[in-house]
């Protein structure tokens, strides 16, 4: 844990103007659930400032997110929208999707406290929820990352449930498996602490 | 040892206090704007009355908070609301950081009997299997944190679904979460009284209670807060008109008391000048308050005013009286036209008494005892205490020098011809609006706050205040039956564009049928555990997870059918007690309409369903209700014009005299009703009653002109009262239209120009010149 520069300094490190484009590959560990979920596809900020999210397997569906507005269209099922307003910890936590893709943290520290360690070219941001009633879903999230960009994403529920988001495409040891055999969660946390990440503009 | 006169006066001094103590002791001042407004006649109407003041609807306040930056205003409005969430004086409190309204957990199986989930498609194993498959899906998305938790027990997420469906049509904009104005300047917030709209004494507290929490809440800021609504108007109406009731009295007397003292320069007269009319007041209102019960605050404050035409009435008597008289045979002199003055203008009171108008009703009754008690008094009372006098108003040398003026005055009889010629024109070049038929113009809440009203409504985006469909039938579970079988109807009507969308008490409690019919549908406690066992399996999730979802099917099975009480102390029997209500042991289902592009096509769709769905428009349900109550008051009035020509043909027995006596009157109403007209006034109720009230002084001033006939030394004695008589008069009307009260101001402007009018036109044309 080397220097502690403040988070505007680091912002001018990682900053990019949209339309930003990544591809992901997420897991999903939950006490509800057999084995863990994967899905994969792309997550968007676009120039217009709609953030998407698409997934293309292992079913399509694209979540866009446009103002106070979410839109959910699933292959072959009428869309949904909802009101963010109506759902306001949706709303923090898909801002901070927004503000990794854009490199910009500064709107988080209002909902979260954030937290920055680096060990060059290495960096971990460490969001954790200010609001109580977020926090009871979501006791943080560990952004790592390296030189200019942010390579995974790991949610850590209170419960001990929780997500990783590999973005930038496959990390090694995480070939999305067709049929094949699901890397354990140690393996992903390993690979999403080094693994490299390409973020595609 | 105590004269006669000394007797009779301390008498009469002990019973008026006494009135004054019984009065004040039974009064009840009710402050029911609806007084005023004609009583309802067809159910429409009912309704339309009883939405104004009854519903839980007209027990909102609408508060918005402006005058600072919109961060700053949001955080006010935060505090504020969390500090008038538990105050007594509000039964609910709304800034939009509450949740739209859900199911109390303890009646959560419930939503299998709500829900429209399984109308069309069974809870089947495919249907089961296809939701467990989204739910995969959902649980790979960012909102999986938040639906664990419920998903055991929900599946197919029918809570979601029924918040989804209660949400509100439409909110308001929102800033940090709180409500605001479309433009961002203001916070806006909803609270519900406890205290119905029409109780002054609630709403004044509930006012004191949202002043005092906002004036914590505000901290240092310099905002302000603005309240609307129903109850709000009442409370201001009520405090305003005391206020200026009160202010007005206290100048009216002083300047009445100046008047007296410089028309007889005898502090004698100034104090039994003003006992008539004090009498007439509490005859007035013990009528009123054994008759009806309570008095409406307006009925008071324009009560004493009709009556305080009996201030004319010892006036005549003291400018009347002479050294070589004694009072009572001047007394009985003067009764002749006074007595034709006092019936004349009862009988024209007599109209309102039958107009329908409660307020009018009570307001006839006061003026009707009043002006009796007061013309009795003055002809049987005062001449009897009233002390002799030395000098003869007749010999006053300003009275004869004026007197002599007038008598060079030309008597233009062309006026009979120009006056209603003029009128005429007018009428014919301004033929729009003659008529008041807006219901809200007959509140007397003043424009300016209706204004403030109509905008803070429409920020709030409550649905469409014109437009309503009320469903009737004997029993609620009737109605909600009947709201039902309207959906499809009203899903082609939105289909069509007629209609953006609804809103009905059924979809937050179908009927016991429907529930019943529901509940049938619903799976058996083995089939489904045997349904969901093997969907589960088909599916990412773990094995027994849905144990809780099955049984809370199984208790949905079992329930008896969920009732309005069984939601009562939930939030959602507020919204339902304002959309579903029994009324006379009738209930009534109120379908609110979002968006109305179409209203005949709601018309028609209540009219293919005749005897059990309305369809209200409100505004002409209003408009015709006004338009009915005038025909009638207008009929009344005729019945009433007719019976005081009679009495004033009885009285002077001569057609020429007559048409004397009466032209004045006439001519100044056409006069009234010209300028009003010319100065783009639409008449209401309102100037109805001060017509009357015109044509009763320009009466009176006719009937004593005439009575002078050719007497130069009673002409200028008449001339002497009438001149007292109309300055009194105008005094205090000339006070009335500075009133911010619109209906008081109203009655200022007309009868002081009708006042104005009678004097000149009865000088002209009935005054008799005197042969030389």
């Amino acid at each position: 844990m080397a220097s502690s520069r403040s988070l505007e300094d680091f912002e001018r490190q990682v900053r990019r103007a949209p339309p930003v484009s990544t591809a992901f590959v997420e897991y999903r560990f939950s006490h509800l659930l057999k084995k863990p979920l994967q899905t994969s596809g792309t997550l968007e900020y676009r120039a217009d400032g709609v953030l998407a999210r698409n997934v293309d397997t292992p079913y399509r569906e694209t979540t866009e997110v446009t103002g106070d507005q979410v839109r959910i269209q699933r292959a072959g099922k009428p869309a949904r929208t909802l009101a963010l307003q109506r759902a306001p910890q949706l709303r923090v936590l898909l801002g901070s999707f927004r503000a990794l893709l854009e490199g910009h943290f500064a709107p988080l520290a209002d909902d979260f406290d954030v937290t920055l360690a680096e060990a060059a070219p290495h960096w971990t941001l460490t969001l954790k929820p200010r609001d109580a009633s977020l926090a009871k879903h979501l006791a943080r999230i560990d952004v790592f990352g390296s030189a200019d960009r942010p390579g995974c994403l790991e949610a850590v529920e209170p419960d001990g449930d929780g997500a990783i988001t590999l973005l930038g495409g496959p990390a090694p040891g995480a070939t999305p498996a067709a049929g094949g055999k699901l890397p354990t969660r140690a393996e992903l946390e390993r690979a999403c602490r080094t693994g490299p990440a390409a973020i595609t503009q | 040892m105590m004269s006669r006169r000394g007797w009779l006066l301390t008498a009469w001094v002990a019973l008026l206090a006494l009135g004054v103590v019984w009065v004040q002791s039974r009064l009840t001042v009710s402050a029911d704007l609806r007084l005023f407004m004609p009583a309802p006649r067809t159910e429409e109407q009912r309704l339309l009355v009883q939405n104004i003041g009854e519903s839980p609807a007209s027990r909102l306040l609408l508060l918005a908070i402006g005058n600072d930056e919109p961060a700053k205003l949001a955080s006010i409005s935060k505090r504020f609301a969390a500090a008038l969430t538990p105050r007594p004086e509000f039964a609910l409190v709304a800034n939009g950081e509450q949740a739209p309204p859900s199911i109390p957990e303890k009646l959560l199986p419930y939503r299998y009997l709500i829900t429209d989930s399984f109308d069309a498609r069974p809870l089947d194993e495919a249907r089961l299997g296809a939701e467990l498959e989204d739910r995969a899906a959902d649980m790979a998305s960012p909102a999986s944190g938040f639906l664990e938790e419920w998903l055991p027990r929900d599946p197919t997420l029918e809570i979601l679904h029924l918040a989804g469906r209660w949400q509100p049509r439409a909110e308001p904009h929102r800033v940090d979460d709180a409500w605001f104005s479309a433009d961002g300047r203001r916070a806006l917030l909803l609270v519900e009284t406890r205290a119905a709209a029409f109780d002054p004494d609630g709403q004044t507290a509930a006012l004191a209670a949202l002043d005092e929490e906002f004036a914590r809440a505000r901290g240092d800021s310099l905002a302000s807060l603005t309240v609307s609504g129903t109850g709000y108007f009442s409370s201001v109406i009520r405090n305003r008109t005391q206020y200026e009731a009160t202010w007005f009295g206290t100048f009216d007397s002083i300047g009445l008391i100046l008047l007296l003292w410089l028309a007889y320069r005898r502090v004698a007269f100034t104090v039994l000048g003003a006992l008539p009319l004090l009498t007439g007041g509490l005859a007035g209102l013990t009528a009123v308050s054994l008759i009806f019960g309570s008095v409406h605050g307006i009925t008071i404050a324009f009560g004493f005013t009709l009556i305080g035409v009996a201030q004319d009435y010892p006036i005549h008597l003291f400018s009347h009286l002479r050294p070589d008289e004694t009072p009572l045979t001047t007394a009985r002199k003067v009764w002749r036209p006074l007595a034709t003055g006092v019936a004349s203008t009862c009988i024209a009171y007599l109209a309102f008494l039958v107009s329908g108008v409660t307020g009018l009703a009570q307001l006839a009754c006061l003026t009707i005892t009043g002006l009796l008690a007061a013309g009795l008094t003055s002809r049987y009372l005062l001449p009897r205490i009233v002390p002799s006098v030395t000098r003869d108003p007749a010999q006053l040398p300003w009275i004869a020098r004026l007197n002599e003026r007038i008598e060079r005055l030309p008597r233009p009889a062309a006026l009979y011809g120009v006056i209603p010629l003029a009128a005429l024109a007018v009428f014919l070049l301004r033929p729009q609006g003659f008529w008041q038929n807006d219901l809200s113009k007959l509140t007397p809440v003043p424009p300016e706050l209706l204004r403030i009203d109509a905008e803070l409504r429409k920020e709030m985006a409550t649905p469409d205040l014109r437009f309503l469909l009320v469903v009737s039938a004997p029993s609620e579970d009737a109605v909600l039956a009947a709201l039902e079988s309207l959906d499809r109807e009203l899903k082609s009507s939105m289909d069509e564009r007629d209609i953006g969308s609804f809103e009905h008490a059924a979809q937050y409690l179908p009927s016991s049928d429907l529930q019943r019919r529901r509940q049938a549908a619903l799976p058996g406690a083995a089939t489904l555990d045997a349904m969901v066992s093997r969907a589960a399996a088909q599916s990412p999730f773990e094995d027994g997870l849905f144990a809780p979802f099955v049984r809370d099917v199984e208790s949905a099975r079992q329930l008896p059918p969920l009732t309005a009480g069984d939601l009562r102390d939930t939030p959602l029997a507020l919204r339902l007690g304002s959309e579903l209500f029994a009324r006379d042991g009738h209930w009534y289902g109120l379908v609110s309409l979002y968006d109305v592009h179409n209203p005949g096509g709601i018309a028609e769709l209540a009219a293919a369903h005749p005897g059990n769905v309305t369809f209200l428009d409100l505004k002409s349900a209003s408009e015709q209700l006004v338009a009915a109550q005038r025909a009638r008051i207008i009929f009344c009035l005729e019945v009433a014009a007719v019976l005081l020509v009679i009495v004033i043909v009885i009285a002077l027995r001569s057609g020429s005299r007559v048409l004397r006596v009466l032209a004045p009157m006439i001519l100044t109403t056409l006069v009234i009703l010209a300028v009003l007209r010319a100065c783009d006034v639409s008449l209401s109720l309102f100037h109805l009653i001060s017509l009357v009230l015109a044509a009763g002084l320009g009466l009176d001033y006719a009937l004593f002109f005439e009575h002078a006939a050719d007497d130069p030394a009673e002409q200028r004695r008449t001339l002497h009262a009438l001149l007292v008589c109309s300055a009194t008069t105008l005094l205090v009307f000339a006070m009335f239209s500075f009133s911010t009260v619109p209906i008081l101001q109203a009655i200022g402007v007309t009868v002081a120009l009708g006042v104005f009018s009678n004097f000149v036109l009865a000088l002209l044309l009935t005054r008799e010149r005197v042969v030389r």
